[in-house]
């Protein structure tokens, strides 16, 4: 047959030129809500990743001679009630938690795929363990079992990473099962196998990047996710310790004086919500240009 | 004859259904494809029809029964050079193509993993596939999603040929697509036929487009074949009375009187398989033996090459012998 | 005796990926009372659309950019959806879709499905209503009626679900039945059923149909007139015995070709050159120049029309005396 393919010549009158798609860069950069996303998060990153230049002060250099003074030209964003200027905390701040934001999701992304996708494939007795595992996770309020973990381990940021590694995954798992399992029926899947690739192939090459851009999009509102249970851990006093500058700690600290300098607690609050929405714009974007239409 | 490179023998396929019942989608059902024939299998939804065909390509396992391809039995699993031998094309052209992978990707990927040329040799033989199904080699770098329906079974044939495989089996190949695409595809089908000498199990319900490519023909009913034979002879002189009401009822173009429908009702459940001959409650000739005694597929007097599973199988169809 | 219906200069306008194009351009056709009319063409010529457009139920992205719609002499308001319809209005026409799965509600009993229009669109009281459905039920042919009227869609098969579709159709007593594929999910031998009903439901009822599909061979059992559309516009309309046995556009005599008799297996069918144009990119002139073995330059400047072409039979063609005197043996039943 090998011989008869190289051999022959057109059969049927061949069809005119094929509709061309966009380019992922052009999709990309016409979808608004990607841009919007993009935009901002970039703004985010730069300004904390340029904080020991832009911020002006060291986080934790207190200068009790101005404490809670309101924003002025010395101090763009006024002082805390230790004198640290509020600006560089922010910057700093955000460094921490964006940082403990991105990398806690990792773990539990990359883990919740693979395991979903293999449960959702391969279904049997892995399947049934697995996901009763996940139904136990779920069924604790998500709150308690990361305080009830961060006590366990330990506070700081260790004991933050480890807590979204042993809870997180699930939603990711769930996701991508349900995804491989409506994959699995369909008849390109039935093509592959017949084709005579092997399981792992159809598994990785094939249904894993179909399954995968849903988990991609929600991993962006995970970090926003993340970013606020640090906040709350801070706020409980079990997120990052002082004196290290994060948003959660710094709203906590805000709170005592919320009549008289509000801007302590609302700018990192602000900044908080600022960060949330471009994440999230960032993952609608994105599920619009990966779509394969 | 040719050797019979498909044999399916006995072969039963049940699943589990509520209430601990039994669905049986296959009933013994017994044919061989020959080597470079086209068989068309024609039955309408739940006949059983596209089960078989996923037990011929070893998607769904026997529940008894064999099926041979070169004599050796395969089942589930089965050798890559076997797996290779038999390929599908079927029917949602909207939902056989992987959405993400380009066309170059699928293809070349059959062609490394089995090594069927050499690496530098990947991106002509790529070319000779589209060229082979009549689409430009700049089909190559487009997404399915940027082809028709027409164009999308004509990749999926393409894939199907990447492998060199020995039979295709084609699962309504032609049912979702407007009629001039169905014309161009099934000329394909006939040139492939006649270039690469490819054996099609062509499975379909459209009469018309059965009788134009195949070979043989056998029709199901509720699991089990009830009619099979020579081409002319089963569209010539049907003598199982689902398969005159299924030419009855096939559509035609100057049609001018209704056509009255010959059989009542409704197929039934294959959980719940009527005694005796399955077709009795709905079928015209029925009489008292038909509800006790099952027939068997057994050869009519008159044809060495035509079965019918029918007590009345001696009797010639009233339209006997149409022509143009 | 005014027709029925009276679609005049149709159009709609779909948006895709931002960009309008017309889906249905200038389609103009009547309807008799208690006459048949098929609208036949392959995917994406429009045909759905044009009945959509005539019950208000477009999709978003679509409007009807200009044409009249006029029901027994009442011109419709086709820019208002199917809410924004006078009541008298809605009542004249029903439409039957192609998956019945998928147009009946999956979690009421096909029963109150049936009841809803005559109770809540009629005015009908609660034991009324299910008398009605009873007995629309009994009229569509479905067997022991009282305990089908329970039955949940899912659990029914493919034939009785269509039944139960026209029954829906038939609860709000219109007068004309607007039929979108109503065959072409189902098995040829359920197809004949319901291919007869329709038939005796026009016969007793004195029902107006318009059926819309892409298959030829239904076509001539069930209609006595025929409507061939391609790009959204019509090119051919006239007797359907007539349009059979000598079409006079090539794009019907494409279509004809195409099909494999099931009479005549040597008989080779022949593929329509080319595909289908994208419509937002479509040919000038005649759309089907580029496809057409008559076609001569002035087809790609002419705005082709529907012209007389016999009795009762138009074709937008420039050609179609050559079509008419040039044509092959082709497909014969």
């Amino acid at each position: 047959m090998s011989a008869a393919i190289t051999a022959s010549v057109a059969l049927i009158e061949p069809e005119p030129e094929v509709a061309r798609r966009p380019s992922f860069k052009s999709r990309a950069l016409h979808n608004r809500t990607f841009m919007a996303g993009a935009v901002m998060t970039t703004t985010i990153v730069a300004l904390v990743l340029l904080a020991p230049v832009i911020g002006r002060y060291s986080p934790v250099g207190q200068d009790l001679l101005h404490t809670l003074s309101g924003p002025s030209a010395l101090h763009w964003l006024g002082t805390d009630e230790l004198g640290r200027d509020t600006w560089s905390r922010l910057l700093y701040g955000g460094r921490t938690d964006l940082q403990v934001g991105v990398l806690a999701v990792v773990f539990p992304f990359c883990f919740g795929v693979f395991i979903g996708t293999v449960c959702g494939y391969l279904g049997g007795r892995l399947d049934s363990i697995v996901m009763r595992v996940v139904d136990v996770v779920l069924a604790f309020p998500f709150y308690v079992l990361i305080i009830a973990l961060v006590f366990f381990v330990g506070v700081g940021t260790h004991g933050i990473y480890i807590a979204f590694a042993l809870t997180d995954w699930v939603v990711y798992a769930r996701m991508t099962r349900s995804g491989t399992m409506v994959a699995r029926t369909l008849d390109w899947v039935a093509a592959a196998e017949g084709g005579g690739l092997s399981r792992a192939r159809v598994l990785w090459r094939h249904i894993l990047p179909n399954t995968v851009t849903q988990a991609i999009v929600y991993s962006m509102s995970d970090i926003v996710i993340v970013i606020l249970a640090v906040v709350t851990l801070g706020y409980l006093g079990l997120g990052i310790q002082p004196p290290a500058p994060d948003w959660g700690s710094m709203i906590t600290d805000g709170q005592n004086f919320l009549q008289s300098d509000q801007w302590m607690a609302i700018m990192p609050g602000l900044a908080v919500v600022f960060t949330g929405i471009s994440l999230s714009l960032l993952g609608d974007g994105l599920a619009d240009i990966l779509r394969p239409e | 004859m040719a050797d019979a490179l498909i044999e399916v023998e006995n072969l039963c396929v049940s699943f589990a259904a509520e209430h601990g019942r039994l669905l049986r989608a296959v009933d013994d059902v017994t044919f061989q494809v020959a080597e470079g024939e086209v068989v068309g299998l024609v039955g309408e939804s739940g006949c059983g029809k596209t089960t078989i065909a996923k037990c011929i390509a070893g998607r769904v396992a026997p529940s008894a029964g064999t099926v041979r391809f070169e004599g050796r039995q395969l089942g589930l699993k089965r050798a890559t050079k076997d797996r290779r031998a038999i390929q599908m094309v079927f029917q949602d052209p909207y939902s056989s193509l992987n959405p993400r992978m380009t066309i170059r990707q699928v293809l070349s990927e059959l062609l490394r993993v089995h090594r069927l040329v050499a690496r530098a040799d990947l991106e002509e033989r790529c070319v000779q596939l589209m060229a082979l199904v009549g689409l430009p080699s700049d089909a190559l770098d487009g997404l399915p999603s940027q082809f028709s329906g027409g164009q999308r079974q004509r990749i999926a044939i393409a894939r199907a040929l990447a492998v060199e495989p020995r039979v295709i089996i084609a699962d309504e190949p032609v049912s979702a697509l407007d009629v001039s695409v169905q014309t161009t595809i099934l000329r394909l089908f006939e040139d492939l036929r006649s270039r690469l000498g490819l054996t099609v199990l062509f499975i379909s319900h459209n009469l018309a487009v059965v009788r134009h490519l195949s070979d043989r023909v056998a029709v199901m009913y509720l699991g089990r074949i009830v009619e099979e034979g020579d081409r002319e002879s089963v569209f010539r002189d049907p003598r199982h009375p689902y398969t005159r009401a299924l030419l009855a009822s096939a559509p035609r173009l100057h049609q001018i009187e209704l056509v009255r429908p010959t059989v009542k009702g409704e197929p039934p459940s294959p959980i719940d398989i009527p005694t005796g001959c399955s077709f009795h409650p709905r079928c015209p000739r029925a009489t008292e033996v038909c509800t006790s005694d099952t027939p068997r597929l057994e050869r009519v007097r008159t044809s060495a090459v035509h079965f019918a599973a029918c007590h009345f199988r001696d009797e010639t169809s009233p339209e006997a012998v149409q022509g143009p | 005796m005014t027709p029925i219906l009276e679609v005049e200069g149709l159009v709609v306008e779909m948006t895709r990926h931002g960009v309008a194009f017309r889906a249905v351009d200038d389609a103009s056709f009547s309807l008799e009372r208690g006459g048949a009319l098929a609208i036949v063409g392959e995917s994406g010529c429009g045909k759905s659309l044009t009945l959509r457009a005539i019950m208000g139920l477009l999709p978003s992205g679509g409007r009807v950019a200009s044409g009249r719609v006029v029901v027994d002499g009442v011109t419709l308001d086709t820019a208002a959806g199917g809410r924004g319809r006078g009541h008298s209005q809605r009542q004249r026409m029903s439409i039957v879709f192609q998956d019945a799965l998928s147009a009946l509600n999956p979690v009421a009993t096909v029963g109150n499905q049936i009841a809803e229009a005559p109770r809540h669109v009629l005015g009908f009281g609660r034991s009324a209503s299910r008398q009605r459905a009873l007995e629309l039920l009994r009229l569509v042919g479905i067997p022991d009626p009282e305990r089908r009227y329970r039955a949940y869609p899912h659990e029914l098969s493919g034939g009785t679900r269509q039944r139960v579709m026209i029954a829906i159709a038939l609860s709000s007593d219109p007068a004309i039945l607007l039929c979108d594929e109503p065959t072409t999910a189902l098995d040829v031998t359920i197809q004949t059923q319901i291919l007869a009903l329709l038939a005796e439901l026009r016969a007793e009822r004195g029902l107006s149909l318009v059926l819309v599909t892409h298959d030829l061979g239904v076509v001539s059992q069930v209609a006595e007139r025929l409507a061939v559309m391609y790009t959204g516009r019509l090119v051919e309309t006239g007797p359907t015995g007539a349009v059979l046995a000598t079409p006079r556009h090539p794009y019907t005599a494409g279509l004809l070709a195409a099909a494999p008799n099931v009479d005549a297996p040597e008989y080779e069918p022949l593929a329509i050159p080319g595909s289908l144009p994208d419509p937002l990119r479509l040919p000038s002139g005649c759309t089907f120049h580029p496809r057409c073995r008559f076609a001569t330059p002035e087809c790609a400047t002419t705005d082709v029309r529907l012209e007389p072409v016999g009795p009762d039979h138009e074709a937008a063609c420039l050609h179609s005396d050559e079509l008419a005197t040039t044509r092959a043996a082709g497909n014969r039943g």
